[in-house]
Formats: C-alpha cells, structure tokens, sequence
C-alpha cells in the first residue's frame, strides 16, 4: 500500500487502522473468553442433566421394580430439542432417550465405559457429549449437545461486538477527518501565509496560537529568513559600493578625456590621455576584483592541490619586481623549500600578487620590502613587511571591509586588496595577522597548515 | 573666477583641475577634509566643489562645520553617492548644487557659472553694468556693443569688479580672486592690470578709493 503523500491523509490513515487492529483484537479476545466460558456453563448444564436422569432412573427402578425394560422415547417439547440429546441405559438396555438418540450409546463403549466429557462425531455432525454412571455402574447415562449450537451462540455474541463497527467506522472515519483537519490548521495557515509572499519579503512569519510543535520549525523558518536578509542586504550593499566604487574612475576617465579634447598644448594634453588610459587600467583593476571577490563568495573558485609556497612567491615576486625597481623600492625574497601547502595554487598567487602589491603600492618610492617564507614546525608562515609609513592600530582593524581605503595614503587603490586577501585566506583555512613591522610600516603574516609530501594528492609540478 | 576643488581621488582632481582652468576658473585642489575645511574658511573662494567621501573629514562634516561658521559661498557637491537621502542630506546641509560622478566638465562649469552668479544676485549668465556686457561661459566682454578682447587676469579682474558692482574690493580681495596657489603675484599687479583696463573701457568704470580699494559704480552718478 502507497503512503498517503499528505500528513493528513497519513494521520486519517493511521488511526482507522490502529481502531480496527483494536476493535478486531478485542473481538478476538471476546471470541475466546466467550467460548471458554459458555463451555464451562453449558459443559456444567450437561453434568446437571446427567446427573438429573442418573438420579430419576434410580429412582424408576426402586418404585417400578426390574420390570421396566420398555425403551421410552421421551417427548420433544421445545424447538431447540434436536439440539441436544440424551440416552440412559439400565444394565446395557437403552432405557430412556429423547427423540433425536440413537439406540447406541453416543460414546462407543469399546470396553470399558470412560465418564466425564468429550467430543464424537455422530452422522456428520460434532456432538458435546457428557456421560456418567449411577452408582452401581448399572445405569449409563449420556447427554450430548450439538456443537453446532454452541457455535451458533458464538456467532451471535461475536456478531453483536462487531456489528457497531459497521455505521461506526465512516462515522469515525468523518469525525477523525474533521479532528486532523482541524489539527494541522496551523500547517495550513503556514502554507498559505508562505504562497502569499512575494518573492523579496523577509520579514519573520507570525503564526497566531502555534502549536508548540511548531514553534521550533518556525523559528528555525524565520532565522533562515534573517540569514538571507542578511546575505541580500549584504549583497545589494557590495552592488551599491561597487557601482559607487566604479563612479570615481569613469569620472575621472571622462574628465581627462575631456581635457585631452580641449587642449591645444602638446604636453597637457598627452598628460590628460595618460591620466585617461590610467583610469582605465584602474577601472579595469577594479572589475577584475570586483569579479574575483563575487567568484570567492559564491564558492566555485576552489580546487585544491599541493603548492610549494616558497616557488609561488619566487614567481609572484619576480612578476612584480619591475614595477618595484622603476619606483626605486628594494624587494627581497628569502624562501626555505618544502613550504608545501594545501591550497588551489590560482588562488594562493592572487592572495600573494594582493600582499606584496599592497606593500609596493602604499610604501614611497625607495622602500624596502621583505617577502619571507618560512616553516615553522606543522605550520607554513608568509610574512610581507615593508618600511612604509604603516597603519595606526583603528585603520588595522577596518582592513579587509569593502573598499575601505587608507586615507590620505595619496595611493589610488579600490580597497578591494584586502578583502579578497581575506576571503582566500578563510576559503584555504589560513590566518591572517597585521601588526607593525620591524622595517617601520606593516608587517602580514599568514600561516597554514603544511602538507607534508607523502599526502594525499600527487604534488603539483 | 578662484574655486577650491576637494577632491581625494588623484586622478579625477587632476582632470577636474586641468578642465576647470581650461574652462577660465582659478583651481586650488585640496586632498583632504580637514584642508577643505580650512580653506574655505580663510579664502575668498568664488565656489567649491566638494566630493563627499574625503579623508580625514567627511565631506558632509565639513560642509555643515563652515556653514555653522557663516561661510556663504556656493558649494556643488560632486560625489558617487547618488540614493535620494544624499541629495536630500547634502541639499540640507547647506550645499547649493549636488552632481553625481562622473560628470561632464562644461556642465560642471556652467553650473558653477550658474551658483557664483544667483549668490550675486545677478539672474542672468551675461553680467551687465550700464552699457558694459561680459559673458562668463564665452569669456568675451563687449562695450558699447563693441566687443573687446582681454587678457584672462584682466577678465577675472573685470568680471570680480562687475559681479560687486557698487562695492568696494580691496586690493587682497581682488587677488585672491586672481590667483591660485604657488602663482607668483608681484606687488603691483592688480594696479598694472586696473591701469590697462581703464585705458581699454575708460577710467570713469573704475574708481579708486584711496586706502581701501575699487569699485565699479553701477551708474554714472545722479543723471
């Protein structure tokens, strides 16, 4: 049988069955009390009748002598007579019977004469037969009862126990119908207060007189609905900032451009196209963080690998060393090998290009700026100091929000930097850690758990 | 025309700068909030562009600080704050005009024309002293309906004395309107620019006070 898909149905479903298992199961129960204790009543009439005959055939022969060797047939006087019988014999003669008896003892006597009660077939029908003897063994007396009849009495005490169910069951089956409707009218409400919401509203549900039942799936229903106010609010935040973010490049793109227009001296105007194709390198910068940072928070820019961090920083380093040089800045790198990490290797090189980008860009020309990778017992450390004018503990502490930039660092940056700094550093289980540096500006750690070589994936050439 | 421009963006202040004098105004460009705030309160700016998001002081800070401190120059607020409560909260505090990023730098300055102009009174873009016209967005002056052709420290000084017609500058005033910072001012420049201008519009249009300054009457006396 299919489950019913609807709770109510299930509820409905359910509790028929449960009241006729009961109902069948206390028939059963009455079925057998019934028969064992008509049994006992009627088995107790038929001793009480046998011993009735036993005592009057005594009593015949005591008033009439031994001359009574007729056998009687005794009259049948109620319609119910056929159902039992009975026989006496004086000294192995049939002397009494009702109508129905044979001439042979009910109990075939094959040899010796067993009293008490048991069950023969008789024709083809099963009798109860109780037999017993006077007391000098010379009257026999049988009195039987069609088992038929006793059956027939069952029926009937049986029919009368079931026969309510019948009307009862739809009747019940209505009532409980109503009961469980009524029940998971709260369900209901929650339904339908849930279709008629439109797609954006994230307020909490309010449910008049929930059933405590309820009360946990609600607020678990309206916390769910909190987080993602939370994550849209969020979400239309990082759009409005970016779109503000973007607003100041293109501004200065189109104002440049337009001084460029205008410019009728040769100098001026090949510095405002500069400037212009600048804001567009920035724009550019922007976007692409902008996407990296959207990529990172959806999740599905991660593939994990063996990376050796030392070689990533050689080659990140060496990408940005010309950019060092021409501002006359000192970058150094010092690198131990076998500073493997767990890490989508992609990732890992935005995360460093991002620190040491950092460090050139808001250091003055001529500053020096230390790469260090380094391990440090299970752990593999990342440090970028740099001797720029650092960071007071307050504007520490902001890094890493969306576009927070360091005022007056007279820097072009979108504050993005830090961010996607971050994000990759909790996407790959990193620390991240800002303090002062010994060369006079900021100093960035960022340590991860270290792979040893043996681990699970082959390492990444 | 002298405006202070406060702008934290490098690359935008440059091009708002450079377009700004293209178009004949004087542009100090500050970084900063607190140079801002400062600035406005000690120069005689003709106007300012003030962006909001500035380091050290928030534009809107400033803008209500030097408001509370009587300061009545007309300030447009550039910024890339663009919801409806901004507008609305820049307006309020006291701004005058509310632009949002980017903008095009002619209408940047007829807006500005537009600001210096209404806090002068005058409700027309030609500005008109009897039978003298200069037209600030085209940078030509007329007299008599002859046009004339002046050099651009004698304009802004024509065109500071006719938007005070009938008041008295001093000669720090008129330099200030002049000149720009790190601009070199020798110390009889504004009497060498008033003497050539006399000689091209006739000595009657400026007066001298002595001790005090100029001025440009606005009629030729009772008749």
């Amino acid at each position: 049988m299919r489950t019913p898909a609807s709770l109510q149905g299930r509820l409905l479903a359910l509790v028929l069955g449960l009241v006729v298992c009961a109902w069948l199961g206390t028939a059963v129960l009455t079925w057998i009390d019934a028969r064992h204790e008509l049994d006992e009543l009627l088995d107790g009439h038929l001793a009480q009748a046998a011993a009735l005959l036993v005592a009057q055939q005594a009593r015949e022969i005591e008033h009439d002598g031994e001359d009574g060797d007729a056998t009687l047939d005794a009259p049948e006087l109620h319609r119910y007579a056929p159902r039992v019988a009975f026989q006496v014999f004086h000294e192995g003669r049939l002397a009494l019977r009702s109508a129905n008896a044979m001439a042979t003892p009910m109990v075939p006597v094959d040899g010796r004469f067993r009293e008490g009660l048991r069950t023969v077939r008789v024709g083809d029908a099963d009798w109860r037969v109780f037999a017993t003897h006077g007391a000098e063994h010379d009257i026999q007396v049988y009195v039987g009862e069609l088992v038929e009849a006793r059956d027939d009495i069952l029926r009937a005490v049986l029919r009368s126990t079931l026969w309510p169910m019948a009307p009862a069951l739809p009747l019940l089956a209505l009532a409980l119908w109503w009961a469980v409707r009524r029940g998971v009218a709260p369900l209901r409400r929650l339904d339908e207060q849930l279709a008629a919401r439109r797609p954006d509203a994230l307020q909490p549900v309010v449910l008049d007189h929930a059933p405590s039942e309820m009360v946990p799936m609600l607020d678990a229903l309206n916390a769910l609905f909190g987080r993602i106010g939370t994550l849209m609010a969020s979400e239309r935040r990082f759009t409005a900032d970016a779109a503000h973010e973007l607003r100041t490049p293109i501004a200065a793109i189109r104002a440049q451009a337009q001084v460029a227009l205008a410019e009728p001296d040769a100098a001026l105007r090949r510095h405002a196209l500069r400037a212009t194709i600048e804001g567009c390198d920035r724009a550019t910068r922007l976007v692409e963080q902008l996407l990296m940072l959207s990529r990172l928070e959806a999740g599905t820019a991660t593939a994990a690998g063996v990376v050796d961090l030392g070689a990533l920083a050689r080659r990140v380093v060496g990408e940005l060393a010309p950019a060092a040089l021409a501002r006359g800045q000192q970058l150094g790198l010092d690198a131990v090998d076998g500073a493997r990490i767990a890490a989508d290797e992609t990732l890992l090189a935005v995360l460093l290009r991002n620190l040491v980008d950092n460090a050139l860009r808001y250091s003055p020309d001529g500053a020096r700026i230390e790469v260090r990778v380094g391990v440090d017992g299970d752990r593999v450390r990342l440090q970028v100091d740099d001797s720029g004018p650092g960071l007071p503990e307050a504007d520490r502490r902001r890094l890493g929000e969306r576009f927070f930039r360091v005022l007056g660092s007279g820097r072009s940056g979108s504050g993005l930097g830090w961010s996607i700094v971050q994000r990759i550093a909790a996407v790959q289980g990193a620390r991240v850690a800002v303090s002062a540096s010994g060369l006079g500006g900021l100093a960035v750690d960022v340590d991860w758990a270290r792979t040893s070589l043996s681990a699970t994936s082959p390492p990444s050439a | 025309m002298r405006i202070l421009l406060a702008e934290d963006d490098p690359l935008l202040g440059d091009g708002l700068r450079a377009g700004l004098r293209q178009l004949g105004f004087q542009v100090d460009w500050v970084r900063n909030g607190e140079a801002a705030q400062r600035e406005l309160r000690a120069q005689p700016y003709a106007a300012a562009v003030l962006d909001l998001g500035l380091p050290l002081r928030d534009g809107m800070d400033v803008l209500t600080d030097v408001r509370r401190a009587g300061v009545t120059l007309p300030v447009l607020i550039l910024t890339a704050r663009d919801a409806v409560s901004d507008r609305i909260g820049g307006l309020d505090a006291g701004a005058d005009d509310y632009v949002v990023k980017p903008v095009d730098l002619n209408e940047l300055a007829a807006r500005l024309r537009a600001l210096v102009r209404r806090a002068h009174g005058q409700p027309q873009e030609r500005l008109r002293v009897r039978d003298l016209e200069l037209d600030p967005a085209a940078r030509s002056v007329a007299c008599g309906g002859v046009p004339l052709t002046l050099p651009t420290r004698e304009f802004d000084l024509l065109q500071a004395l006719m938007l005070n017609a009938g008041r008295v500058l001093s000669r720090e005033q008129l330099e200030q309107h002049l000149y720009s910072w790190g601009q070199e001012v020798e110390s009889n420049a504004i009497e060498v620019h008033i003497h050539h201008l006399r000689r091209k519009l006739g000595a009657e249009r400026i007066v001298t006070v002595r001790g005090v300054g100029y001025l440009m009457p606005r009629e030729t006396g009772p008749g």
